[in-house]
């Protein structure tokens, strides 16, 4: 019939249409347009036989472009409600959620059960009370809920082949809002519950990685973070520029190495100082450094020595490494110092490859008759100009923060003392470590 | 062969400041703590809480804070800034470049950035003459009082401000010959249809109920349901059946009266089954259980007069809600009580203009990381955040400002 009034009524009658259709679908629900600004999503992975189950808890208005049924002033109508949810349930998050067992791609997740809760609903607490929740009835039809504060939460479940599998996720739902956290808990048989905090996608993750994993995982994120790093790898460049011989270049290389595996450790385990100043601070005595090693390098650099400056600029590199590892070391599970280390290795693979390329494009360079002195100055003095702009620019930023002299207390001596102990050990190795180089060096 | 010395020495020291760390590990970071030392949560201002407000937008009195289910802070206000020194931009013709009153509902986040804002008067309902409280129920929904005369009505709005309920009518108080050259309001605290002045709305999301701190002309607890507003109980002091005869000025060398004074000014229920009613000019807390019968009270710093020393109450978060938190807009500071046996363990603030100082502090609520917020109203005018600390020993019954220090 609706055909026969477009045919016979031609552009104004499919017009008419059109507008009823409209009028029609405006009265019975509302479209949710908005991307909001700011929301939490909780989800739990919990294999169990031959099913994987996964609870996910999300604020109803970041599902957008759904016509959810409304009573009264804006009341979800919670009779009619059933179908859009799981539409919902489907579109933005069953078809975002990738799982995958032993690194193979599982099917989309099926909708088992939905429901629309109050905001101020507990169950998601537990994973227990949360299932029970959402397979339970769902809330009295006369409750007066209204639909942008509501929480839609989703069992969904996908066929395994065994609960003691491997599993990654790639969870997909940063799309939710302009900054979405997400609580992502999963629950392997047999163990205990791994916990992630993160905010918007972490990527493909293993929930609980085997070290391998993890030593995979890390190697490659310090590989990628030091290529990207900008300020250690302009420091790197002045390290290099004045040698011309590789074996002269790895005990510098080295310093900087354990330097700042040194305090990216002691970051992991929370030996840093947690202020709001300390990353502003590193930030400004990394671009304070660069500056440091391309002055050296133009004044005419004490090249023997330079193992020892390096150290300690190596130490200050570790605490700059570390702010990135930050959110991210969760997802090394249990695997806390495999995560670590292979996060040096990878940095310090990336660091080779680096000095792979500089070096011979310096030793093109000189033999293409620029001279080696000239070469030296002429780009120490560019990153020095780079160092310089970084410096100025992040002490301002630091200069914001109010650094009050701590209370000279016992508590303040406690925590020093841990400081001072680590010190003492470096020391310690630094004293015996010259020991052993002038011993090397008296039998050359 | 000195390189052997080297590498003894070397070694030794190694080992020496090895065993010595093995033990500086147990002494942890806190320092000596005495012993009996009693422990109550710490606080600090946040002075960058929270940030500036668009638009040249003061705030006038703030008259009620409550957070909700995202650890979003609610505030209301009148906007009464003064027309000659505050609100010039607002003026016809305006007189100045600033200001303009904020709307009088406002939401911020965590970090203090203005989230949404409205409210006043529109269609459908009858805006307070004189806005009070804000509180926000299990559907995250938003009450809001008033205590202006003819005020005698609850408003629900959602959070976009969409209108969503009125309980009440406004002028429902009127005296019997109501004169519009005079008007002269009587209370009914025995009234179920109506209020007399709301101060504060609380909620008990188990139960659906509402408890209504009613209010400035009526003398009573009253509860609803919080979807249908309908009354289930009220009582008075002492759980004795409300009375609203005139008892005069508070005396602080009287025996404590029997029925409430106005205004009730909080009545918050506690997880486990408890209501705290905040009778204000009679420096009292009244501790009732849920159906309304007496169990003890506390006396707050009873020789204040005028406005009273109990203003508002809120819980610390943890899940037995230990420590119960009272704002004093008289004496200009928030106490620290164990709620078990209602014992003062500490307070802080003092009067003042500065971060951590108080003008009026009135309202006061916590969020979920156990902060605490407290709006000030009369020329107070703002809105504060004080950051939890943990639980720390009590080194100063009044700790004054609780200024920020650097922390380790």
């Amino acid at each position: 019939m609706v055909l026969e009034m477009i045919r016979s009524g031609g552009t104004p009658g499919l017009l008419i249409v059109l507008f009823c259709l409209t009028m029609v679908g405006s009265t019975t629900g509302v479209f949710a347009h908005d991307i909001p600004n700011d929301i939490t999503i909780q989800v739990y992975v919990k294999p169990e036989g031959q099913r994987l189950k996964l609870l996910v808890r999300v604020p109803l208005n970041a599902m957008r472009d759904m016509s959810f049924p409304l009573l009264g002033p804006g009341y979800l109508d919670l009779a009619q409600a059933d179908a859009e949810l799981r539409n919902a349930a489907i579109l933005w998050i069953g078809d975002e959620i990738k799982l995958f067992e032993d690194g193979v791609r599982l099917p989309n997740p099926n909708v088992v059960a939905v429901r629309a809760s109050i905001p101020s609903d507990p169950s998601f607490r537990r994973y227990e009370d949360a299932l029970s929740h959402i397979i339970g009835p769902r809330l009295p039809d006369r409750t007066q809920l209204f639909w942008q504060q509501a929480l839609l939460d989703v069992l969904f479940e996908i066929p395994i082949q065994s609960d003691q599998a491997d599993y990654m996720i790639d969870p997909g739902l940063e799309r939710l809002g302009l900054r979405v956290v997400t609580v992502l808990r999963f629950l392997p048989p047999g163990k205990d519950e791994c916990v992630y905090e993160y905010v918007g996608s972490p990527g493909t993750v293993p929930l609980d990685p085997h070290w391998y994993q993890a030593a995979l995982r890390f190697s490659a994120l310090g590989f990628t973070h030091i290529l990207d790093g900008f300020d250690h790898l302009l420091f790197l460049l002045c390290l290099v520029i004045p040698f011309r011989q590789i074996r002269a270049l790895i005990a510098v290389v080295t310093a900087f190495t354990v330097a700042h595996s040194i305090t990216l450790i002691a970051s992991a385990f929370e030996l840093a100082p947690d202020t709001l100043w300390f990353p502003p601070l590193v930030e400004t005595l990394i671009a304070a450094s660069i500056v440091y090693m391309a002055l050296e390098n133009i004044i005419g650099a004490q090249l023997h020595r330079r193992w020892l400056i390096t150290f300690g600029f190596g130490l200050i590199h570790g605490f700059g490494f570390s702010f990135a590892l930050r959110e991210t070391l969760q997802f090394g599970g249990t695997h806390l110092l495999t995560s670590l280390l292979a996060f040096n290795v990878g940095v310090e693979l990336g660091q080779i490859l680096v000095l792979l390329l500089l070096i011979p494009a310096l030793a093109l360079l000189y033999r293409f008759g620029v001279r080696e002195r000239m070469a030296t100055i002429t780009l120490s003095v560019l990153v020095a100009h780079t160092g310089w702009h970084w410096m100025t620019n992040r002490a301002a930023v630091l200069s914001q923060y109010d650094m009050v002299w701590p209370t000279l207390d016992l508590s303040l001596l406690l925590s020093a003392t841990g400081w001072l102990l680590l010190i003492m050990a470096l020391a310690g190795l630094s004293w015996w470590a010259l020991g052993m180089r002038r011993q090397v060096k008296s039998a050359d | 062969m000195k390189w052997k010395h080297h590498v003894f020495a070397g070694t030794l020291l190694f080992l020496f400041v090895a065993a010595c760390g093995e033990n500086t590990g147990t002494q942890g970071t806190t320092g000596e703590i005495p012993e009996g030392a009693v422990m109550a949560p710490m606080f600090e201002v946040d002075p960058m809480w929270p940030k500036p407000l668009p638009n040249h937008w003061v705030l006038g009195s703030a008259i009620g804070v409550s957070v909700d289910s995202q650890d979003h802070i609610w505030i209301i206000h009148r906007g009464n800034g003064n027309a000659r020194t505050e609100l010039g931009a607002a003026q016809d013709p305006p007189t100045g470049e600033c200001c303009l009153p904020a709307p009088n509902i406002i939401e911020y986040d965590q970090e203090g950035n203005l989230l949404h804002s409205w409210g006043g008067p529109g269609d459908g309902y009858d805006w307070p003459t004189s806005n009070h409280g804000i509180g926000v129920d299990p559907m995250d929904n938003l009450w809001i009082g008033g205590n202006g005369g003819n005020d005698a009505h609850i408003l629900v709005f959602a959070q976009d401000g969409t209108f969503l309920k009125q309980f009440g009518k406004p002028g429902a108080r009127r005296a019997p010959r109501f004169d519009e050259e005079n008007p002269s309001y009587v209370g009914n605290s025995k009234d179920t249809e109506n209020f007399g002045r709301v101060a504060k709305i609380s909620f008990d999301a188990a139960a659906n109920e509402a408890y209504i701190a009613d209010g400035y002309l009526n003398k009573r607890v009253a509860v609803i349901d919080i979807e249908t507003g309908e009354f289930k109980r009220y009582w008075g002091a002492y759980g004795n059946e409300p009375d609203d005869a005139n008892l005069g000025r508070y005396n602080p060398d009287e025996p404590l009266v029997k029925q409430f004074r106005t205004p009730v000014h909080a009545a918050e229920p506690s997880n486990d089954g408890f209501v705290y009613v905040c009778d204000r000019p009679n420096n009292r807390i009244q501790v009732f259980q849920k159906d309304g019968t007496y169990v003890m009270e506390k006396v707050i710093a009873k020789n204040t007069l005028g406005d009273g020393s109990t203003w508002d109450i809120a819980f610390s978060k943890d899940a037995e809600q230990k420590f119960l938190y009272l704002a004093d807009g008289k004496n200009m500071k928030v106490y620290v009580i164990l709620r078990e046996t209602m014992e003062i363990l500490t307070s802080f603030g003092d009067g003042g203009r500065q971060p951590g100082q108080f003008f009026a502090v009135h309202s006061i609520a916590t969020d979920s990381k156990g902060n605490i917020y407290t709006t000030e109203t009369y020329e107070g005018k703002r809105v504060q955040k004080f950051v939890y600390k943990g639980l720390g020993p009590v080194k100063d019954k009044d700790q004054g400002v609780v200024w920020p220090v650097a922390t380790n």
